[in-house]
């Protein structure tokens, strides 16, 4: 937001649709955390990219961590460091339960783009806007450069100035560097600093997106599926940061606090009321989680029908009772 | 979607909240470049201000690696367009470091795969345009990605293994040396590794590609049936199994078996004339048997040892090859050796007294194959084969009838035996079998297929993308949610793989693990 005002007071034009954005940054500022109005608020956008639900604008991604749990897993290259496996930067891949969790509490909306620019005047339209922000960032960019060395110099001279050694010589030259760079100075244009955007920035290929209803969710809800969101919304409650624990051989990873700052202390199996599972499975698994310190779950969605209200899942762990 | 459109609703997005000013662009130039450190997780929440004030700390730092915008020079920048048509990115401007490992030229343009171009946008190197607006990496992977170029799980590890600093290209199982090329240590030809950039990823039948290629009568026109027995006897020619004379003696010497019909002799006098340089016209030995086997293009009664060299060689004179063994339209007339016997040292060798103990000292060890009188009697591999396989045949004369000559004999035979690995290898019903055992019979599979080579880092400074050389490893891309391959897929890969190892790559929502399976040899102590 900050930054928004400020591009204001330099007379930077906000692209075809910043009028709506300032609007509802106001709104934004007004309104206060308690009475937030899930129908009136901006919603995070989850796109879709190969059937895996995607965060893409860090606003949304910090949102959705801060306000919902929603950890997912960064996948992209970090814009910083690139080439480097330690730290990831955007997108943020969300499992499926955590992208159903935003879209149920209608705190997210699935968003789908739409390419309808068929009509070549409109494109050429958008090129123009695009080519001639780019020329004012030139510009721009051109004084700001201009103004960087100036002050460089200047401050030079006034360091020469304080000295008083006496030695007019160098303070004479600054001067005439000063003056000479006012009229030669030349800013290429291959030093021209320029943004590759991260999330879609709208340059005008098509300034709409379209929201589609869950019905229309790309992914098929299924039994198991169901079971494993049941879970995840159950834990979700409890305050636990969950993960993806593939590795681990179960559903999910159960972290106590933040996983940026805390181990993880369950692998959570999801597993349905009614479903027969082999020993020699959870056998395996408990075994497995005895060894990286981590106790195994196995978490059943209690029946709707049951009428209880203890608790909408059951959870169970084995443990090794020494008889002697 | 275009059915749905009542259900959906137009959403505003804020585009311009995430675009920077031209004051944050220049500031961008000058920002750190260091990578933060995470510290020690902790394992229990104890609620303690530290705590609270660790977590706070690093959350702030997540949150501004996050959310940094790439800014590069316009000068960095190397331009390129996608062409959604062919599904390739071409590049506008020349290309830079990338070039050595990545992308490849057609018809003079420069070009990148999709899952290159993506992955160079993410790390700035290459600014993608799309109908003269440049694409955001969020339409990159919304655009590149798809089940045609590579999907997004393929891309991840892609991406993974390219931040790792591995060279990655697509597999192209046409590319890969069959056995027989490994064998001689034929060098891959070019344009296979510049052309298959633009083949497309087609199930070729392998085996049969092995079996032809390994045969170099390929062009032949014969049918199947016919080739077959000839090739078989090119194949195994050294290694003909003695088990399957030991176990029908009778019915391989009677019956008109294509193989041994073979290595029956043929000393029609115009295919296999007068004389060689393995007889002398005294002990000439003439046999006359009915079978004549011209169909086929490799009959060994037909092809003579050469002789050259010899003083002795009456005619100066060598036979023009069959047309049928020669490839297309080639030609080739007799040739006339006198002129270059003359230009070959004829004399006899003289040796010193020192040479000549030196070379019998030698002889005590080795035979020469030339001194066996019978192997010289020999005129054509036909008669040569015969021989060794009635020396063969010899050993097992004095062996008891009761045994040997009914419908179930020993498998083992007395004195054949060097070590209780040989008798127990002898012995053993069930053969131990291989991972590749009959892979080249499958056929290739539609679920699984190998996605990418992938060479290791270190060899980047002089790795050819015209010559890449042997793969480190190769990858198989799958998901947990996915079935785990079986045995039939293992076989499958680890034979299109050929000598190389295959690795899966398995995707859990961003997070990769890498297995791989390993053949492995129980040890054994008997020797």
């Amino acid at each position: 937001m900050d930054r928004e005002n400020r591009a204001g007071e330099r007379g930077v034009e906000t692209l075809r649709n910043g009028n709506a954005a300032a609007e509802r940054r106001e709104e934004d500022g007004a309104r206060t955390e308690s009475d937030r109005d899930p129908d009136t608020e901006r919603r995070i956008s989850i796109s879709f990219c190969g059937g895996a639900p995607f965060l893409w604008r860090a606003g949304d991604i910090k949102r959705a961590r801060e306000e919902d749990g929603v950890v997912g897993a960064l996948v992209g290259c970090l814009a910083r460091q690139p080439r480097q496996n330690v730290r990831l930067g955007r997108p943020l891949e969300v499992l499926q339960e955590e992208a159903c969790l935003l879209l149920e509490r209608r705190r997210a909306a699935a968003v789908q783009h739409k390419d309808n620019q068929k009509n070549e005047g409109s494109r050429l339209k958008a090129v123009q806007v695009y080519q001639a922000r780019l020329e004012r960032s030139y510009e721009e960019q051109c004084h700001l450069a201009l103004e960087d060395k100036k002050a460089v110099l200047q401050r030079v001279m006034n360091e020469e100035q304080n000295d008083h050694s006496g030695n007019g010589g160098t303070e004479q030259a600054v001067r005439e560097r000063l003056s000479s760079l006012e009229k030669n100075f030349c800013f290429p244009r291959s030093a021209m600093a320029v943004q590759l955007c991260t999330a879609r920035a709208g340059f005008g290929h098509c300034p709409e997106e379209f929201s589609f209803l869950s019905t229309d969710w790309p992914m098929p809800r299924d039994e198991r599926s169901e079971t494993r969101f049941r879970v995840y919304r159950d834990l979700r409650r409890k305050g636990f940061y969950l993960t993806s624990a593939g590795k681990f051989g179960g559903d999910y990873l159960v972290y106590p606090g933040d996983p940026l700052r805390f181990h993880s202390h369950f692998i959570a199996l999801c597993l349905s009321m009614d479903e027969q599972s082999p020993l020699c499975d959870i056998l395996a698994i408990a075994r497995l989680g005895s060894n990286v310190k981590k106790t195994v779950l196995l978490c059943s969605p209690r029946d709707l029908s049951d009428g209880e209200v203890e608790g909408e899942v059951v959870y169970s762990s084995l443990q090794w009772s020494g008889m002697v | 979607m275009a059915a749905k459109d009542t259900l959906t609703e137009a959403v505003q997005v804020e585009f311009s909240n995430e675009l920077l000013s031209p004051p944050e662009l220049l500031h961008a130039r000058s920002r750190n470049h260091k990578i933060p450190v995470k510290g020690q997780k902790d394992f229990l929440l104890s609620g303690s201000e530290q705590q609270r004030a660790a977590l706070q700390k690093s959350l702030d730092e997540h949150w501004t690696l996050v959310a940094e915008e790439r800014v590069e020079r316009l000068g960095n920048l190397v331009n390129a367009e996608w062409i959604p048509e062919e599904k390739l990115v071409k590049l506008q401007t020349p290309a830079g470091k990338f070039w050595q490992t990545m992308g490849f030229s057609d018809r003079g343009k420069q070009c990148l795969l999709p899952e290159e171009a993506l992955y160079l946008m993410e790390c700035g190197s290459v600014q993608v345009f799309y109908q003269d607006l440049p694409l955001s990496i969020q339409e990159g992977y919304e655009q590149f990605l798809s089940p045609e170029t590579v999907t997004l799980h393929q891309y991840q590890v892609f991406g993974h293994l390219k931040r790792l600093g591995y060279v990655v290209n697509r597999f192209d199982p046409s590319t890969v040396p069959t056995l027989y090329e490994r064998q001689l240590n034929l060098p891959l030809p070019r344009n296979k590794q510049t052309k298959h950039l633009k083949r497309k990823h087609g199930n070729s039948p392998l085996g049969s590609r092995l079996f032809n290629k390994s045969h170099c009568d390929k062009r032949s026109t014969l049918p199947v049936e016919e080739t077959k027995p000839a090739q078989q006897c090119e194949g195994e020619i050294m290694t003909v199994d003695p088990r399957l004379d030991q176990t029908a003696p009778d019915q391989a010497k009677t019956e008109q078996n294509p193989q041994d019909e073979l290595m029956e002799f043929n000393t029609d006098l115009d295919r296999a004339p007068r004389r060689n340089w393995w007889t002398d016209t005294s002990s000439q030995v003439q046999h006359t048997l009915g079978q004549h086997t011209s169909a086929r293009p490799w009959d060994f009664s037909c092809i003579r040892f050469p002789d050259l060299g010899s003083s002795r060689a009456g005619h100066a004179c060598l036979a023009a090859p069959d047309p049928k063994l020669l490839p297309g339209a080639l030609q080739v007339g007799e040739c006339e050796v006198t002129p270059w016997l003359r230009k070959l040292n004829l004399k006899a060798e003289r040796l010193s007294r020192r040479e000549w103990e030196r070379q019998r000292e030698r002889d005590r060890y080795h035979r020469d194959i030339n001194n066996d009188r019978e192997v010289r009697r020999c005129r054509n591999w036909a008669e040569y084969l015969e021989l060794m396989e009635k020396r063969r045949s010899h050993q097992f004369k004095k062996r008891p009838a009761h045994l040997w000559e009914q419908d179930v004999i020993p498998l083992a035979q007395p004195g054949q035996c060097d070590s209780h690995r040989d008798l127990l290898e002898q012995v053993s019903v069930i053969q131990s079998s291989d991972l590749l055992h009959g892979a080249s019979r499958l056929p290739p599979s539609e679920q699984w297929r190998i996605c990418f080579n992938v060479y290791q880092p270190d060899t980047v400074a002089d790795f050819k993308k015209s010559h890449p050389g042997k793969p480190y490893t190769r990858m198989c891309v799958c998901s947990f949610d996915g079935p785990v391959p079986d045995l039939l897929v293992m076989k499958q890969l680890s034979f299109q793989s050929g000598d190389v190892p295959v690795t899966f790559a398995v995707v859990d929502h961003g997070d990769i693990s890498f297995y791989c399976f390993k053949e492995f040899k129980l040890p054994t102590d008997i020797y």
